[in-house]
């Protein structure tokens, strides 16, 4: 039985009255004095040899004060993973795209900085560049680095099952391709940084990241400083998506430039930097089989990736994994075959991003699903319920079903949407799909190889006993885990969600991965919950040698203490409290002991109260090669309903309805959960209609501005009809786990199911702009 | 992304603000919302060493109504102005739906009609409404004044025949006569902040509410260099009894005036075969308006 005090419910966002005011600082309102403007140098070419840096223009220009290049940055060798660290911080050789970056400055302002910029001198020889993926992995294409020969950062090869002889059984085996485009994640703030040492030698960071924790090491791996020196300090952020998940050539410039100047240094991506270091999601193909029984049940999965990586490896070995890895579930499925290679391009670099790896080929497998239930002559919903899993089950490639609540997401919003009574009934022109996916909450190892905790979390409690402070390293970036953090604790405590404070993002207070792969509702909850249950029993220790009542019968709830259920005799312990606070005008009262009088207590008797969790994920998956990406303490599913209208003149696509089911566990925040939902449907639907990061032949990009890329407007989304479906799950605090990522999976599947179902076409590739469907349409009317 | 450096004027007179362009002529740019402008500077494909802004020169900002015959419209009223102004909406209906469609609230706040023409886009959203309502515009110097249909307004891409030291003041447009109506139609991939792939204006002037087209105009964007009024179109339907026949064909003929280009938003093929559809589109929905038209 759920009794909850605190959780479940729609609580405020502790940032909220901050951000609605405009007083919330983001990194670009922090200002120092003596603080200098720093800019980078980018290459204007695609792939060249650098032949000469001349930078004693730049140097003489009046105001400058450093100007960095590889030659004093060094050459240290970094990147996402370790198995693949094939980034420098400046250009030293070659460079490798449009944008690359070769030099920064600092200056006493931003004008001059830039000036500076256009004061260096760069000789190029320029080399043949190759932009297309396919055109990569060709023979005699030019070549990226000399280390990854043939353009492959990184390839894959498994097989579960015997898919060959699985195939020869099956009744019907149906094919589908798809590509997708290269996206950007367009948050609305672009990085920024405030580097600064101060005078013992000590770097402190603040900066718009997803990741202190990552930033910190990487920053002093790449300037050669010890980990212990380093304090990266995350301010308010406006949003991630995940390209904020890795450190940026622009921290470490701003690092760098405020170590060789003594100053502090800020620096900001402009919109279209934000586009040229990019580190957003892949273009992907996808080629996939799928073979079942006549009665609709899938036996085996044959699948094949290619994905465009742009000029450095970022996420991309976890992304190409992955793209593997998430087709597992949430069907069951005797066998799976799945090849993947990612191509080094002469491009920005392409990393994570929401739903990682995963959404283009859940977009394709559930394309493929429909046309295969079209064929077998069954509803594309019954096929999904007649084949999904349940909880307890691991998927064919080992990977954990603690709880899933798929099922219940697909009845829902067939409910929802009243499926039964559209699908095959609405007029030409409009029409209605459905798709599922599921995601990790968490992704069960860090990206470095350790043993490190994932999360730690350190609570403390005020003198007075009033007040409850989280100490935590995890990053707010506006999901809401401050608020779900503070209400893990307040719960836990038996206190009021006013009484905790949260102070987070800071690598000072505590360990944290950091916000990327949805995991700190589960990982950084739980130790949440753990640091908050040790100052529980703390109190209770001390209550119980006043109270003589054994600790495991003294219960904390709304604020209050209670012994054996009931209020017990503690007017001794209250007057104490009162006579401390002799004076004050907010004396406890009521009829039971107050957990601001206990606190107060155990802190006379034990200093000041403490209390410190801990988590990470037990060892998790299988043992074959790769076998690590794609495990998780837990996996959150979703479910949706799309209808569209489509003008069969423009071939302009409206998407009129979404009814959308995610299965979170235990909702801590229901607001923050339906958010989570809504925003990545949006983003989705962008994915889907609008958005594509486009090249001019020369690999530049040619709309890298919000007025170009096209995310959708508020106008473009329809309301969306959230359902949230709750099973408990065993691994996660208080039963919760993911939604930030999940929900995104079943998006652009489910719109395309819908634009085959109003017109007859399938489209295989993004975006479906109108004029991509006008031709289909009319290609289609050509043939008989 | 910064500004560059430049002088910033604020005259307060119609007069000073054409001496100060006749003193800065090419060296200046007269700054209205600023939503092309700034943009342009920012991204440092405009250096000007003058910004002079109509901000505080007054009237510019004005929808002057003449007497139910014709309106003038000056050249400052925001995009935001013409979608809520009941007499536009009314009486010149194009011109208050193109308003609405342009870019976004915070956008429409702040662009300008004049800064629209001036700019000269051939994607823009004002160029078709003012040519299908037969728009002059009125241009003032400290030397003079001249009054240009808007037909002849426009040279090319970014390109009109305002001078350098001119001043784009007001528009002016008669009123419709009895039985009109028009319609503007935007083709773009959102439904708002959009660049127009293709598109539409038409007005129509019938004889009576069954009667036959008396009168009947068609301008087209982002299909050619310049907006283009479809001329051979609107021979075809003046006279005619409307049908939608009749419409596709207009549709047809309008494809054949323009000369569209294939770039990112979309290819050659795509943006003929939307105006053949947007014009018969287009063309329906300003009958419907005539039709239902009220003194
Ligand atoms: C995000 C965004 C979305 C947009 N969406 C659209 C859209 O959907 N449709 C569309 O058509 N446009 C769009 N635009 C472009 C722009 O908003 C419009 O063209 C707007 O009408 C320009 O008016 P303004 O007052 O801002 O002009 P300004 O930027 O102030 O001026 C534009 C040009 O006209 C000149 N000028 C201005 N006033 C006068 C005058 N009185 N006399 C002589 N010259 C003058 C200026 O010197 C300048 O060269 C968009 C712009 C942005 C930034």
């Amino acid at each position: 039985m759920r009794d909850f005090q605190v959780l479940g419910a729609r609580a405020p966002r502790l940032d909220a009255p901050a951000k609605s005011t405009g007083q919330a600082k983001y990194a670009d309102d922090l200002t120092m004095s003596g603080m200098l403007h720093g800019a980078l140098l980018q290459s204007p070419i695609a792939h060249g040899k650098i032949l000469n840096i001349d930078t004693s223009k730049a140097r003489k220009l009046k105001g400058v004060r450093a100007v960095v290049t590889a030659r004093e940055a060094g050459l240290v060798k970094y990147g996402v993973s370790p198995a693949r660290y094939d980034e420098t911080l400046y250009c030293h050789e070659k460079v490798r795209y449009v944008g690359d970056e070769i030099a920064a400055v600092a200056a006493v302002d931003l004008e001059t900085a830039l000036e500076a910029v256009e004061l260096i001198k760069v000789d190029y020889e320029e080399l043949p560049a190759v932009f297309d993926m396919f055109e990569a992995m060709k023979e005699g294409a030019p070549q990226l680095h000399a280390e990854f020969p043939g353009n492959v950062t990184a390839e894959v090869h498994q097989e579960f099952g015997e898919t060959g002889a699985l195939m020869a059984q099956c009744d019907l085996v149906v094919d589908h391709t798809f590509l997708s485009k290269r996206q950007d994640a367009a948050f609305i703030e672009p990085h920024s940084c405030l580097a600064v040492f101060d005078l013992q030698g000590k770097l402190t960071l603040h900066t718009s990241t997803q990741v202190p924790h990552y930033v910190m090491r990487t920053v002093a791996m790449v300037l050669r400083i010890p980990v212990g020196d380093v304090r990266v300090i995350k301010p308010c952020v406006g949003g991630g998506f995940g390209p904020k998940s890795e450190a940026t050539p622009l921290e470490m410039s701003a690092c760098l430039l405020s170590k060789v100047t003594g100053r502090p240094v800020r620096m900001n991506y402009t919109r279209e930097q934000v586009f040229l270091h990019s580190r957003a999601r892949h273009q992907f193909y996808a080629e996939m089989s799928l073979g079942v029984k006549k009665d609709g049940t899938m036996l085996a999965l044959r699948n094949k990736a290619v994905l465009d990586g742009g000029a450095y490896t970022s996420f991309g070995i976890a992304t190409v994994y992955y793209s593997g890895s998430l087709l597992g579930g949430p069907y069951r499925l005797q066998a799976m075959k799945y090849d993947g290679w990612r191509a080094y391009t002469n491009k920005p670099a392409c990393g994570a991003q929401r739903g990682h790896g995963g959404v283009a080929h859940r977009a394709c497998f559930e394309q493929l699903l429909d046309k295969t239930a079209d064929e077998l002559g069954i509803d594309p919903v019954e096929m999904r319920l007649k084949n999904v899993m349940v909880a307890g089950q691991a998927t064919i490639n080992e990977l954990n079903m603690s709880s899933l609540g798929m099922k219940e997401c697909i009845e829902a919003v067939r409910d929802g949407s009243d499926w039964k009574n559209k699908k095959g009934k609405l007029p030409k022109g409009k029409g209605i799909g459905s798709a599922c996916g599921f995601f990790v909450s968490g992704a069960g190892y860090p990206i470095y190889r350790s043993d490190t905790y994932h999360s730690t979390v350190v609570i403390k409690v005020a003198e007075d006993g009033g007040t409850v402070t989280v100490l935590t390293g995890s990053a707010e970036i506006g999901q809401g885990s401050d608020t779900m953090l503070a209400m893990i604790a307040a719960e836990t405590l038996g206190i009021p969600l006013e009484c905790v404070r949260v102070l987070s993002g800071d690598t000072e207070y505590s360990v944290d991965l950091g916000a990327y792969s949805s995991r700190q509702t589960l990982m950084t909850g739980h130790a949440a919950k753990e640091a908050a249950e040790s100052v529980r029993r703390q109190i209770a220790e001390v209550l119980s040698v006043h109270m003589g009542c054994d600790a495991a019968h003294i219960t904390f709830r709304n604020g209050n203490v209670l012994f054996r259920g009931g209020p017990g005799d503690f007017e001794k312990l209250r007057q104490g409290y009162i006579k401390e606070h002799r004076g004050w005008t907010d004396p406890p009262g009521g009829d039971y002991l107050t957990f601001r009088e206990a606190a107060r207590l155990a802190f006379l008797e034990k200093g000041t109260l403490v209390g410190t969790g801990k988590y990470k994920p037990p060892r998790l998956g299988g043992a074959y090669k790769g076998a690590a990406v794609g495990t998780s303490p837990a996996y959150g599913c979703s479910a949706q309903v799309v209808e569209v209208s489509v003008d069969l003149e423009t071939g302009q696509v409206s998407v009129d309805n979404m009814t959308d089911a995610h299965d979170c566990g235990l909702a801590i925040n229901l607001t923050s959960v339906e958010g989570q939902m809504q925003g990545s449907l949006s983003m989705g639907l962008g994915e889907c209609l609008f958005e594509e990061v486009k090249f001019d032949s020369r690999g530049r990009i040619i709309n890298a501005s919000l007025g170009e890329y096209k995310i959708p407007t508020a106008l473009d989304m329809p309301n969306v009809k959230s359902i949230v479906v709750e099973s408990n799950e065993p691994n996660g605090p208080y039963g919760a786990k993911e939604v930030g990522e999940g929900a995104i999976m079943p998006t652009i599947p489910a719109i395309l199911n819908a634009i085959y179902d109003a017109t007859g076409v399938r489209i295989n590739e993004l975006p479906v702009t109108a004029e991509r469907l006008y031709m289909a349409m009319k290609e289609k009317e050509k043939k008989p | 992304m910064l500004l560059p450096r430049f002088e910033y004027h604020e005259p307060t007179t119609l007069e000073d603000a054409l001496n100060l362009l006749h003193e800065l002529g090419g060296n200046a740019r007269v700054l209205a919302g600023g939503t092309d402008l700034l943009v342009k500077m920012k991204r440092k494909l405009e250096k000007p060493s003058h910004v002079i802004s109509v901000a505080r020169v007054p009237g510019m900002d004005q929808i002057i109504p003449r007497n139910g015959h014709a309106v003038t419209i000056g050249a400052g009223v925001t995009a935001a102005e013409l979608a809520r102004n009941e007499l536009v909406m009314d009486r010149f209906t194009p011109l208050a739906i193109a308003a609405g469609k342009l870019g976004a609230p915070p956008i429409r706040n702040r662009a300008s009609i004049g800064g629209n023409l001036a700019n000269a886009r051939p994607a823009a959203d004002f160029p078709p409404p003012c040519m299908v309502l037969n728009a002059t515009l009125k241009l003032k110097s400290a030397k003079g004044e001249r009054d240009i249909p808007v037909n002849d307004f426009f040279r090319g891409p970014g390109e009109t025949v305002i001078e350098p030291n001119e001043l784009l003041v007001s528009l002016h447009i008669e009123t419709p006569p009895p039985w009109s109506g028009g319609s503007y139609i935007k083709l773009g991939a959102r439904k708002a902040m959009e660049i127009s792939m293709v598109n539409v204006a038409a007005m129509i002037t019938l004889q009576s509410a069954d009667g036959p087209i008396v009168d009947v105009r068609i301008a087209l964007g982002a299909v050619a260099p310049t907006p283009v009024r479809a001329l051979a179109a609107e021979d075809l339907l003046v006279g005619a009894i409307p049908s939608e026949e009749l419409f596709r064909k207009a549709g047809e003929i309008g494809v054949g005036m323009c000369s569209p280009i294939t770039d990112h938003r979309g290819t050659m093929e795509y943006r003929c075969m939307m105006i053949e559809v947007l014009t018969k589109r287009c063309l329906t929905e300003a009958l419907a308006r005539a039709k239902a038209w009220k003194p």
